[in-house]
């Protein structure tokens, strides 16, 4: 039993039928997930800790083959092509769909280096051409300020939450289609994390934006759409305001009111 | 005496005990390095690092030839070991895993070669590289196997620094090996899907990002690597063998200051003797150099 809504918008990507099984699991750890992810918009998945929102958010950069043994099944479309299939080809799908961690993931090199980092994976070797898209990302992230005197510097000097901008500068700089948020800001403090939300809604000009978070108030505050997940079925999808105000399901409802989770 | 009497009777004891144990081991470690700075020091002068070998009893006599001898030994056995020592490490974690059973057996043989009594390796290298013939016996397996394996014809027949080399360098392997093994895994697991998020390959996840993130900790087990063979005797003792003069032809013999210290030493003339002590004085001062600057990189890396 579920409510899926159908969106007005162009969809960037489209979920159907999904499964998803981990190395030694006896049954699926997500079953039967049917969701569209809105061009350009912010989708924002919520659920109890365990319900399976970052194992789905990991399903969409294919980041579940770095381990042997996990298992795919059903769609997920993206660009006209199931990037589930065999063929597909990890380098390009990650370019396309870029990934943000719970913790910031700061390369132990310079900053400039660090957002130079995705760019020179594609061969982009003119330095004027790094310098002014590496400047452009930063800003695009909302850290040139801090960062345009000591790009030469270690990028572990930054603070949490700078680090997790100059992560963001990182993942834009190569210009992906998708940016994929797994709990962004769990690991700052709450100015950073007021930072990081201005940030995601602004992104979304440019993105579409899939964000996994534990923090319900968070999901209200930045996103257009929100999925509910329990015990690895999608419950709900819906437009956010809808969602938590008049929920179609009886699980959502107690969720965000609080009842469990 | 009741029971608390003895309960601190028996408390006092044990500390007592084990502060002695403490203090003969550190007395002993003070009185070797004593003895060692004060016959070392004295018998340092310019003429050790202006002249190479010479007679007994001649004033132009030092051990420019054993040092330079064995900077070579040391710096080339480095280049060798280290590139395979941290390739083979960045398998073990990266390829191998935890779970791996190649890898774990690889990890458990690499453990017993550390603790492998050095002589043996030497003696490898000899009967495998220098002095193969003497090994060979009158059976099928030694005539038609045995007689196949070999590291280089060329260096057959001879001792020589490249023999010495392979040695240590068989050595000092395993050492990188398990530290970089063991650094590369504290890297956090996220570091590198944040790589392979940005859309990069294996190799250059490895290479760029996993191995830099243990630089410090990878740096350490070199230092002590270099460090370990860097004091070895036995395993050179058959191999590069010694020189008496200033050589750098690798494929001749060529002399170290352990070599040299060991022949000087058990000598019966008092100025090689003291050659000897500055033989030993230098080389101590330059492990523990390596040793004070491999905790200090390691202690820089805890306070990050």
């Amino acid at each position: 039993m579920s409510t899926i809504i159908d969106i007005p918008e162009e969809k960037a990507i489209q979920v159907n039928n999904f499964d998803f099984t981990y190395a030694g699991a006896d049954e699926p750890n997500l079953k039967n997930i049917t969701m569209p992810i809105a061009k350009n918009k912010v989708t924002a998945l919520i659920g109890p800790s365990g319900c399976g929102k970052t194992t789905l958010l990991r399903a969409f950069n294919r980041m579940h083959d770095l381990y042997p043994g996990n298992t795919y099944k059903g769609e997920i479309i993206f660009e006209g092509r199931n990037i589930l299939q065999e063929k597909e080809d990890m380098i390009k799908l990650r370019t396309q769909i870029g990934m943000i961690f719970q913790k910031p993931t700061a390369f132990p090199m310079s900053i400039f280096d660090n957002v130079a980092y995705g760019m020179r994976l594609k061969g982009i070797k003119n330095k004027t051409e790094l310098q002014d898209r590496v400047e452009k990302a930063l800003k695009d992230a909302a850290i040139w300020k801090e960062t345009q005197k000591r790009l030469k510097h270690d990028a572990n000097g930054l603070s949490g939450g700078q680090q997790q901008r100059l992560c963001i500068a990182r993942a834009i700089a190569v210009e992906p289609e998708v940016l994929l948020f797994d709990e962004p800001t769990s690991a700052l403090d709450p100015i950073s994390t007021q930072g990081i939300e201005k940030l995601i809604i602004e992104l979304k000009e440019k993105v579409s934006i899939l964000i996994v978070t534990h923090n319900m108030q968070q999901a209200a505050r930045v996103s257009d759409y929100t999925g509910f997940m329990y015990l690895g079925d999608l419950i709900e999808l819906g437009k956010t305001e809808e969602l938590f105000v008049t929920p179609a399901e009886k699980l959502t409802e107690e969720y965000i009111t609080g009842k469990f989770g | 005496m009741t029971h608390t009497e003895k309960r601190i009777l028996v408390n006092k004891l044990v500390m007592i005990l084990s502060s002695l144990s403490a203090a003969v081991g550190i007395a002993f470690l003070l009185w070797i390095l004593s003895v060692l700075v004060i016959n070392g020091i004295d018998a340092i002068n310019w003429n050790i690092f202006i002249y190479e070998g010479a007679p007994p009893g001649y004033e132009e006599s030092g051990l420019k030839h054993a040092l330079i001898g064995q900077l070579i030994l040391i710096g080339v056995s480095t280049l060798i070991g280290v590139p395979l020592g941290i390739l083979a490490g960045a398998y073990l974690s990266e390829y191998g895993g935890l779970k791996s059973k190649l890898a774990n057996v690889i990890r458990d043989i690499s453990d017993i070669m550390m603790s492998a009594p050095s002589i043996v390796i030497g003696v490898f290298v000899y009967a495998m590289i220098i002095n193969r013939d003497s090994f060979l016996y009158d059976n099928w397996f030694s005539q038609n196997i045995w007689s196949g394996l070999s590291f280089s014809p060329a260096l057959a027949g001879s001792f020589s620094g490249w023999a010495g080399i392979i040695a240590l360098t068989i050595i000092m392997v395993p050492i990188i090996l398990r530290t970089t093994d063991d650094m590369l895994q504290l890297v956090p697991t996220t570091l590198r899907e944040a790589a392979f998020a940005l859309g990069a390959p294996k190799y250059k996840v490895i290479l760029q990002v996993v191995i830099r993130g243990a630089k410090t900790g990878i740096l350490t087990g070199v230092l002590l690597g270099v460090a370990r063979v860097s004091g070895e005797t036995a395993p050179l003792l058959f191999t590069s063998f010694n020189d008496n003069f200033l050589n750098t032809d690798l494929s001749e013999p060529i002399a170290s200051l352990t070599v040299t210290m060991f022949n000087y030493a058990t000598s019966p003339y008092e100025d090689w003797q003291k050659l000897g002590w500055a033989a030993a004085f230098i080389l101590s001062m330059f492990i523990l150099g390596l040793n004070i600057l491999g905790r200090l990189l390691l202690h820089t890396r805890k306070k990050k």
